[in-house]
Formats: structure tokens, sequence, C-alpha cells
């Protein structure tokens, strides 16, 4: 009773969060390129395929699998694809070039690609972090599987946040000083 | 050989230091103490100078109870039962055993409570022995992993057995692990789950009130867990533990009305004693508890004696501090309160208790040390009533003490230097002047006595403490300036090992005309995170038991980031794909046979938490493991052949061949052993051991043939790239076959996966660095493939369903199996013993060992490293460039990096086992881990030894 109702506030915690990204992902789109509505589209798009892509890949590393465990590796698949696959679907699209860029040779190009790259990575990274503490035999109720890799990922998110806030600061600050 | 020699030499230097090392560190970590077989008789105290001749009918001494109840409750802490104001502040879980307080408080002649530390290892089964035998508890049982834990030393409940008592005994069925025949009735439990509070206890209650009406019984032991449960899943501080705490004070409360109820003259409890104590304390959050104060643990004593007039007043007193010395443990601070006893009384009690310590000293050299000292005496019998005293003469018993020491220092492996030896006989003599000058006092008066009885008691204190203290560091103690100094050779060797591999570092760059230093590429880096972060989980238990998934979790980052950048260059995406695949597979090969360990394992039934959900249809799955890897064996063959076919000649074709014809039997024998055809029934009888042996024999022969042949014939040198694929090729197919037999079903599978992961391992090494040096990317050395390597092979290794009966015993030696069942452990959780007996029915020993060691390290160390120049063979023919030397060089190269991390992981086992050497799963879990890890690290270093020369 209490896993079912932990999975269904994660999963609306990570609707929620999707809303946020494809809002935030809205704000990044610039409007002469598409449409909001196009972004949003894409954005929808965007959310299943890259639950798709983390969920091999957490399987690949370890995730438990059996029935069980179903719907919460849904939940967090889901929000793994909003915190890191969606911002970028929801302003490039299915542009192949651009996600090389940004997510094989990690070469952000201006303060849009590092919003994008960063926040990105960092939730992986975080999420990769997070998985540590799982096979602790400390009996914690979020040691469960999706949970610290969660918040793991939601650190390593936030991070990203403030690292690509600061680098876009310090470059427009850069381009500023050198304007003067 | 001078060539060899130049870089070979850091082979035989860096395997050299780490023998020494492990040698060092084992010899202050493994501490042994032989168990002596003498057990004590009646018939022994004639030759004590203590007891009087003109003996009664009891055998060492007159007994002062009749029956004895032992209710043990495990991990009792002693701020459990004693009142909470003598402690600084108040916890919550203090005050619950009020039942007991109770008694003490109100009733201070016949119920008391002591405090007693009990010295590492402090789980259950050790610290059983230690009550019953008296001795201080060995660390490694060897007999202990395979079969029952049997004491065969003399101990208390054997005692009791001889001289006819009847024991009952109800609760933890660790009891009757150690003493598998000597109860009259037992009610055993099992105590595998540590996450059911309750089974083991309800079954205590249910029998304990029936069985105080009873009279078919002299010693009554009851075990209860609970609270070591409760303590291990809650903590101390939490709710079930109090809820524990006060059920037992309700059980207690009963007890102790019935046993008052029934106490009156002519009743069976007239003479009764009951003993409330625990085992072992725990810390706060409920690990046993080991060597800080806080941890320090508290065998809890409380004894009421139940309506007997006087002389059984100083029972409570006398018991307790004989058992806490026969646990070694002695706590001067419990005997002050001394003083407030009636004077006449104390007179009288002081005299039997020098008696009793006479007795007890007297015996003490053989058998508080050699480990046999028998408690029962002590227990029961030694309380007598005041008595004259007839003496021996003082020279006896010097001879005495001495043959004594004499015995045990002989039979000891661990033997005492003589100036201790020396210093306790003269205390002995000391004690002993005294009581013979006491005797001449006796006579005169009894006034007299009494600081002159004094007197004796500190002497035989000092006797004794003497004893255990010696004891005790002889014993419990961890050497820690050995193990330093093993762990800082270890830590120099490792160093070494980096300086060769620079020194290769830099030769390879002057004979590849690489000007520049490559610098830190991200494959080091990569490589270099990832053993790091290896390393430091060994540092948890947690980690170790779940090893093989953290190495497969290593293997797939490492896996996923070389899909990230053959995405980056777009190329090879297949190879890296296969990979991440395989490493996927691996996984779930690990959870499928942990669900299929889960369903066959007895312990199943215990915690059916654990299920994964795949619910595969039995038979379907047993079809499937039966006939997939017979396919495998023949794709392994088909490619096995198409090698030979094209680049082999000679002595080399020559040894595929006899595997490929092994393989051949290898396919039959299953054929043989499975239930599938019926028409390989009449194979069975031939086949079941001789195809084994033909396949053992094969695989000998071409070893000796490949090891022989060149030395014979000088072979044509000119195409020594192609010539060290055909030898890579050879020497694995020569230790493939013996291997995948020996492993079983999933052996072939595994073999296979693992070629395949190989094969793109090698094809993806360097890739990151391709553009850099233009094209030349096979000669770039680059650490993360071998990295890969040694994961995949440990990874592969965690890969068995390993389902043994020792496991069960190694976890039981620590009683908290925790919920080791459902989990991969990679360590030494069990040989695999049924490997050992195929191709042999009857047990012999040369054989058989060689059989079990190929089992255990076969794919995770001989064909890992015999499998390492794959990186540099595959390229050498493709490439047909480079030279000679430098592919010498990159071959030492692999090989030492390769060495470089197992060394690598073994030294952070041995620090881990150092840290945790107080841990409550040491000698269950982290001294196991401990051996393989030494055994792996010094096989690898003479493999690579081997290796280096047969490939050079």
């Amino acid at each position: 009773m209490e896993e079912s109702e932990k999975s269904s506030q994660s999963t609306i915690s990570s609707f929620q969060v999707f809303s946020i990204h494809v809002c935030r992902g809205l704000a990044l789109a610039k409007p002469e390129n598409c449409s909001y509505l196009k972004a949003i589209s894409r954005g929808l798009l965007g959310l299943p395929v890259g639950a798709l892509l983390n969920a091999l890949g957490a399987l690949a590393l370890g995730a438990p699998v059996g029935l069980q465990y179903f719907e919460r590796t849904i939940s967090w698949t889901l929000l793994m694809s909003s915190l890191t696959f969606v911002p970028t679907a929801c302003v490039y699209g299915s542009c192949w070039t651009d996600w090389h860029r940004i997510f094989a040779c990690t070469k952000p190009k201006g303060p849009l690609d590092f919003m994008l790259c960063l926040p990105a990575h960092g939730a992986v990274i975080g999420a990769w972090f997070g998985a540590w503490p799982m096979p602790l035999d400390w009996e914690r109720p979020w040691q469960d599987w999706p949970i610290c890799v969660s918040y793991g990922a939601v650190g390593g998110y936030v991070a990203g946040m403030v690292g690509s806030l600061a680098l876009a600061l310090m470059r427009t600050g850069g381009k500023q000083l050198k304007a003067e | 050989m001078w060539g060899w020699w130049r870089f070979g030499k850091w082979t035989v230097l860096i395997m050299f230091l780490h023998i020494i090392a492990i040698l060092i560190f084992t010899k202050g970590f493994l501490l042994t103490r032989t168990e002596l077989p003498h057990s004590s008789h009646c018939s022994d105290l004639s030759q004590s100078p203590c007891h009087s001749s003109s003996s009664s009918s009891s055998c060492w001494t007159k007994p002062a109870v009749d029956r004895l109840i032992i209710v043990i409750l495990d991990a009792l802490r002693f701020d459990f039962v004693a009142p909470s104001s003598v402690f600084e502040q108040k916890q919550p879980w203090m005050d619950r055993l009020k039942v007991l307080q109770r008694m003490a408080l109100g009733n201070p002649s016949s119920a008391k409570i002591f405090k007693a530390i009990a010295d590492p290892p402090t789980t259950s089964l050790q610290r059983l022995k230690g009550l019953t035998t008296g001795a201080l508890p060995t660390f490694i049982d060897v007999g202990n992993s395979f079969g029952a834990p049997a004491i065969v030393e003399d101990n208390f409940v054997n005692q009791l057995i001889h001289n006819g008592k009847r024991v009952v005994m109800m609760g933890d069925d660790t009891w009757t692990q150690l003493f598998p025949n000597h109860f009259n009735k037992s009610y055993p439990y099992p105590s595998f789950n540590v996450k059911d509070l309750d089974t083991v206890d309800n079954g205590c209650i249910e029998h304990l009130l029936p069985s105080l009406h009873q009279q078919d019984w002299d010693v009554l032991i009851a075990h209860f867990l609970g609270v070591d449960h409760a303590g291990h899943i809650y903590g101390v501080d939490s709710t079930p533990m109090i809820e524990k705490l006060e059920q037992y004070n309700a059980v207690l409360v009963k007890v102790i009305e019935e046993l008052q109820n029934q106490s009156g003259p002519g009743k069976f409890h007239e003479n009764s004693l009951l003993l409330v104590m625990g085992d072992h304390g725990q810390t706060l959050n409920g690990d046993h508890g080991g060597g800080s104060p806080e941890e320090l643990d508290f065998a809890v004593t409380v004894s009421s004696l139940l309506g007997v007039p006087f002389p059984f007043g100083s029972i409570g007193r006398v018991n307790p501090e004989l058992y806490a010395l026969a646990v070694g443990t002695w706590n001067l601070d419990d005997n002050k309160t001394w003083n407030n006893q009636d004077e006449t009384k104390l007179e009288e009690w002081l005299q039997n208790y020098v008696n009793v310590l006479c007795t007890n000293s007297w015996q003490g050299p053989l058998h508080s040390l050699g480990g046999s000292i028998t408690v029962r005496e002590n227990f029961i019998d030694c309380i007598f009533p005041l008595k004259k005293y007839k003496y021996n003469s003082l020279s006896a018993m010097r001879c005495l003490v001495k043959r004594y020491i004499d015995v045990y220092s002989a039979s000891s492996v661990i033997g005492f230097s003589s100036e201790d030896l020396f210093h306790i006989s003269d205390l002995y003599a000391k004690a002993e002047e005294n009581w013979s000058n006491l005797s001449l006092f006796e006579s005169e008066s009894s006034n007299t006595s009494l600081p002159v009885l004094k007197r004796q008691i500190v002497a035989y204190f000092e006797f004794l403490s003497y004893i255990a203290e010696l004891a005790r560091s002889k014993w419990t103690e961890f050497n820690l300036k050995m193990m330093g100094t093993g762990i800082g050779i270890m830590l120099l060797s490792l160093c070494c090992h980096i300086l060769a591999i620079k020194k290769l570092n830099k030769s390879y760059g002057v004979s590849f005309l690489l000007s520049r230093d490559p610098g830190i590429s991200f494959g080091l880096m990569l490589a270099s995170f990832t053993v790091l972060m290896r390393s430091l989980s060994l540092l948890s238990n947690s980690y170790i038991l779940k090893e093989g998934k953290v190495a497969n979790f290593l293997l797939a980052t490492t896996g996923i980031v070389t899909l990230r950048f053959s995405f980056m260059k777009n190329k090879m995406l297949l190879e890296a794909a296969t990979f991440l695949l395989l490493t996927f597979i691996f996984r779930i090969a690990i959870d499928v046979g942990l669900y299929k360990q889960a369903a066959t394992s007895q312990f199943m039934s215990a915690s059916s938490s654990w299920k994964p959900g795949i619910s595969i249809s039995e038979s379907l799955w047993t079809y499937m493991a039966e006939a997939v890897p017979i396919p495998a064996l023949i794709i392994l063959g088909y490619y096995l052949y198409k090698a030979v076919s094209s680049y082999c000649w000679g002595i080399a074709k020559c040894v595929t061949m006899g595997t490929i014809l092994s393989y051949f039997l290898i396919v039959l024998h299953w054929i043989s052993e499975s239930n599938i055809l019926d028409l390989a029934h009449f194979l069975k009888g031939y086949g079941k051991n001789y195809i084994p042996r033909t396949i053992y024999a094969i695989g000998l022969g071409q070893l000796l043939l490949l090891a022989f042949v060149p030395l014979l014939r000088k072979e044509e040198m000119s195409n020594y790239k192609g010539n060290l694929f055909v030898k890579m090729i050879s020497i694995l197919s020569a230790c493939s076959s013996t291997v995948i037999i020996l492993q079983g079903k999933q052996g072939a599978l595994v073999a296979l996966g693992t070629l395949l992961a190989g094969y793109c391992m090698m094809r993806l090494q360097g890739i990151e660095q391709h553009n850099v040096h233009g094209g030349a990317g096979i000669s770039v050395l680059d650490p993360l493939p071998i990295v890969q390597w040694s994961l995949l092979a440990l990874s592969v290794f965690c890969n068995w369903p390993l389902v043994d009966s020792s496991m069960g015993d190694l976890f039981h030696s620590s009683n908290v199996t925790l919920t080791v069942v459902g989990v991969s452990m990679c360590a030494f959780d069990g040989l695999r013993y049924g490997a050992a007996f195929i191709g042999f029915d009857e047990f012999v020993l040369a054989p058989q060992a060689i059989l079990l060691t190929i089992d255990t390290f076969g794919f995770s160390h001989i064909l890992s490293v015999f499998g390492l120049p794959l990186f540099v063979a595959f390229s050498s023919l493709f490439n047909q460039t480079e030279d000679r030397s430098l592919f010498s060089i990159k071959l030492f190269w692999i090989f030492m990096v390769y060495g470089l991390v197992t060394a690598t992981t073994a030294t952070a086992t041995i620090v881990c086992v150092a840290i945790q050497r107080r841990h409550l799963m040491v000698w269950g879990l982290f001294a196991p881990k401990f051996v393989f890890d030494v055994v792996g690290l010094i096989l690898t270093d003479i493999l690579i030894f081997v290796a280096s020369i047969y490939y050079f």
C-alpha cells in the first residue's frame, strides 16, 4: 500500500517535473525557429524516447528487473527523461547534429547549449552517484530502488543548472567587458 | 632470455613483495589457537592440593544447587538490566527488565546483577563456545567451513552429560550445532532470518513454562534471540526493541513466580538456580560490540537463588565471578561489595571461595589456557560447605603446573615465551605458599584466618588475571604492527608497479619515436577512477556481498562511456552496443542465477520477500539450461576450427584439434548426464567418469606439449606476431576444455560471452584517442580495456549460482545471516565442492584440490591472464608494421597493468580487513574475502610470470 502510494507520488512528481521542463524548454526555444506548439509536441515525443534510453542504461547498470519494480522504473525513467531529454528535444527537435554536438562531443555553444548540456549531464552523473548507497545494508526506506537515484539525479541537475547559470553569467559578463 | 629479464625482473620483484607483505599481514591477522582434546575427569582432582582427599559424593566440588535454569537473552546490554540510576542519562531502553532489578534490589541475598565484558569476536557462536568451554574463543575454526561446528573441546555441556545430568535446550539452533548429540530434549528454532523477531522467542516461551513443571531435567537452557535481531534491524533505540524487552520482562516474571511457587521445602524447585545472562552486548545501532568503551559487551548475570538458606546466599556472587573468569574476563570492581557482608558469613564464604579459586587456579594452566576448563564444576558443584582441608605437598604441585605448561607449549602453535611461563609458575608458587601457610593458621583459630584468606584470594586473583591477560594478548589481540608492516609493503609494491609501468611507458614511447609525453588521457582517468571506486567499495561489507553487481555496474559504466565515444567518433557503434548488451546479459544472468539459487535454496522458505518477478515456468527453464550450452560449445569449437585452419600450423594445430575433440567429449558428457535423451542411458556407466578423465588427460597433454616442444625445437621466429596469436589460441584452448567441464553448463555460455566481450573491447580500445594519433590507435597504450577485462573476469566469476553447504556454515558462524541469501557473493562464499567430484567418485586429495583450484580460479584468473595478449595479438594480425621489441614491451605493459589492477584491489581488501577487524562479520565475510583475494593475487602474479615467459 505504502509502496503504491510512493510510486504514484513519484509519478505525479515526474509529471510535474515534465511540465516544468516543457515550460523551460519553451522558454529556451527561440520563437523565431519554431512555434510553442511545435516545441510542446517535440517534448512530448522526446519524453518516451528519452525514457526508453534511460531505462536501457539503467537496466544495463543493474536496475532491478521484475514486475514489482516495473511501475517505479517507469516513473523514474520519465523523471530522468524530463530532466535530460525533454528540454533538448523541445529546443532542437530531432536535429542529429545538435544532439551529437551536445551529448556526444559535449561542445556546447552559447548559453542556450550550456543550459541544456550541463543540467542533463549533471542529472546523469548525479543519478550514477545516487546509485551507490543502494546496496548498503542500512535498511532505510529511501534506499529502495529509484528513490536515492532520483535524489542524486535531481541534485546533479540542480548543480548543473547552477553551473550553467554561472557559466552563462561569466560569459555574458566577459562579453560585456569586451564590448566596453 | 636477457630480453625477458629486462622487464621480467619487475614481475619477479613484485611477486616477492606481494608474498612477503601477505605473509606478514596474515601472521598478524589470522590468530589461531590450538584446541586441546583433553578433557577432565573426576579422578583428576585427586592430584590437586586444594581438595580434601576424604572426598564427598560429589565429583570435584559439592553441588549447591540441584537444578539450573539458564536463560540467555542474546545481545543483552548491561544497561538493559541495570537500574537507570547507574547511568548518567536515562535512555528509553533502560528500565525495561524491571523484574530483574526488583529481584536484585528486594532480595540482595539471593539475587544480584553482574556485569561482564566480552572479548572479540563477539558473535553468538564464538561466545557460546567461550561460555561453555571456558576458554577464549577461537578465531579460525578450520573445521568450521567443512561441516558442523561441533565443539570438540571439553566443555560444560559435555561434562554435564558425562556426569548424568539431563539437559534441555530451547531457542537458538546454534546450540544444537555446537552440541549435536548432547541434549535430552531440544526445541531448536532457526536463527537464520534476522528479520524474524518472534519465531525463536515464541517457541522458547511456549516450551519454557511447561518445562518448569516437569521433572525430567537438571539443566535447562533457553536462548532468546529477539533482542539481537531487533538490534540488528532497528537499532537499540526503537520500539520493537522496547517491545521485545517488555515481552522478556513478562516472561521472566512468570518464570520467577513459577519458581517461587515451587520453591518450598520438598517441592522440586527447592534448590534451583536461575541464571539470566546475555552472551554479548550490542552497540547503539545494533551491531555486536567491539573494542571501544561504548561498545563493550556486557554479559549480564542475574543469579536468583530461591528459597534456600544461608550458604547459598553467596552463590550469586561466586557463580558469575567464576563464570566471568571462565570467559576470560575479570572484573575486580564487582567484588568490592564484600565488606557489607556479615563477618562470620563472610569468613565462611571466603573459605569457600578460596577453595573454589584454588581448584580453579589448579586447573587454570591446563584448562583455561589449553581450552578445556570445565565450567561445569564452577557452575554447579563449586559451592560447597566449609570443610577442613588436607593439603598435598607443595612440591608435587609445582610439578603439576610445570607439566601442564609443558603439555601446552608442546602442543600449541603459538607458544608462550619462556619468561611468561616462568612468571606464571612463579605466581603460582607464591599463591601456593600462602595456601600452605593458611592451612597452618587454620588449625589454630578461625578468627585469624580472615586476613590470610583475603591475602590468599588476592594471590589467586593475581595468578588468574595474569594468565587471562597473557592468554588474551596471545589469542584475541591482533598484531597491529605486523598488519601495518604488511600493508606498508603492499603499498610499496604498488609503487613498484607504477614505477615499472612508467618505465615501460617510457621505453615504449622511445621505441615508437613518440617525442611528446602522451599525458593523462581520458581513458587513463576513467580506468583509474573505476579501479578506485572498486577499491573503495571493498571497504563496506554490503559492497563485498554485492561485489558482482558492483563490478557489473562499473563495467556497464565504462561500456556506456565507450558507447558515447563511439557516437562521438561515429564508428564501431556495433561493437560498443554489443559490449553494452553483453554486460546487460551478464547482469541478467546474475539475477536469474540468484533466482534459481534462491528457489533451490533452503533459505528461501525463510525469506520469501526476495523474489524477482520473472516467472519462467520451471520445466522450460531447465530444458533451456540443458540445451543452450551445447550449441554455444559447438560455436566455440567452430571458431576455434576456423582460427586453426587459417593461421595455425604444427604443434598449435595439434593442440587445438585436441581441444575440439575435448569439446565433443564435453557435449557427450552433458548429454549422458541429462535426462532429456534416453538414448544416452547406456553411456552412463562408462561416460560418467571416463569422459572427464579423458578431458583432463588431453588438457594436461596439451599443456605439456606447449611447455616443452618450443624448448626442443627452435621454431622459426620470422613471423612473431602471428606466432603470438597462435600461442594465445593454443594455450587458451588447452585450458578452456578443463575449465568448461568443471564449471558445468554455464561454462560454455560464459566462455562464448567472454570471448565476444573481449573482442569488442579489443576493437574499442583507445577509441577516444583515434584522431589524436591519426589512425595509429592500435599502438596507443590504453589501460581502459584491461580494467574492463578484469571487471569482466570478476563479474563473470560472480555469475555462478553458488549454492553450497559451506555457505550456510559460513554464515552460521556469524549468526547474523542478514539477507545474504538473496545476494550475490563473489568472495569465498563456497568452493564448489561438487566440481571436485567431476570425474571422480571418491575423495582423493591431490587431484581434487587441483580441480577445485582450477574451478575456483578458472575463468577469473587463469583464462583471463592467458587471454590478456588478446589486446595485442589481434592487432598484430591486422597491423604488420610494428617490430618485435615493441610487441614485447606492450605485452609486458598489459600484464603489468593487469597486475596493478589486481594488486590494488587486493590491497584495498587488506586495508579493509585491517579496518574492519572488529566488525561483526569479520570471520564470516571479510576474512574469507581476504583469503580469496590474497590467494588470487599470488596466483595472478605467478600466472603473469608464467605467461610472460610463455609469450615472450
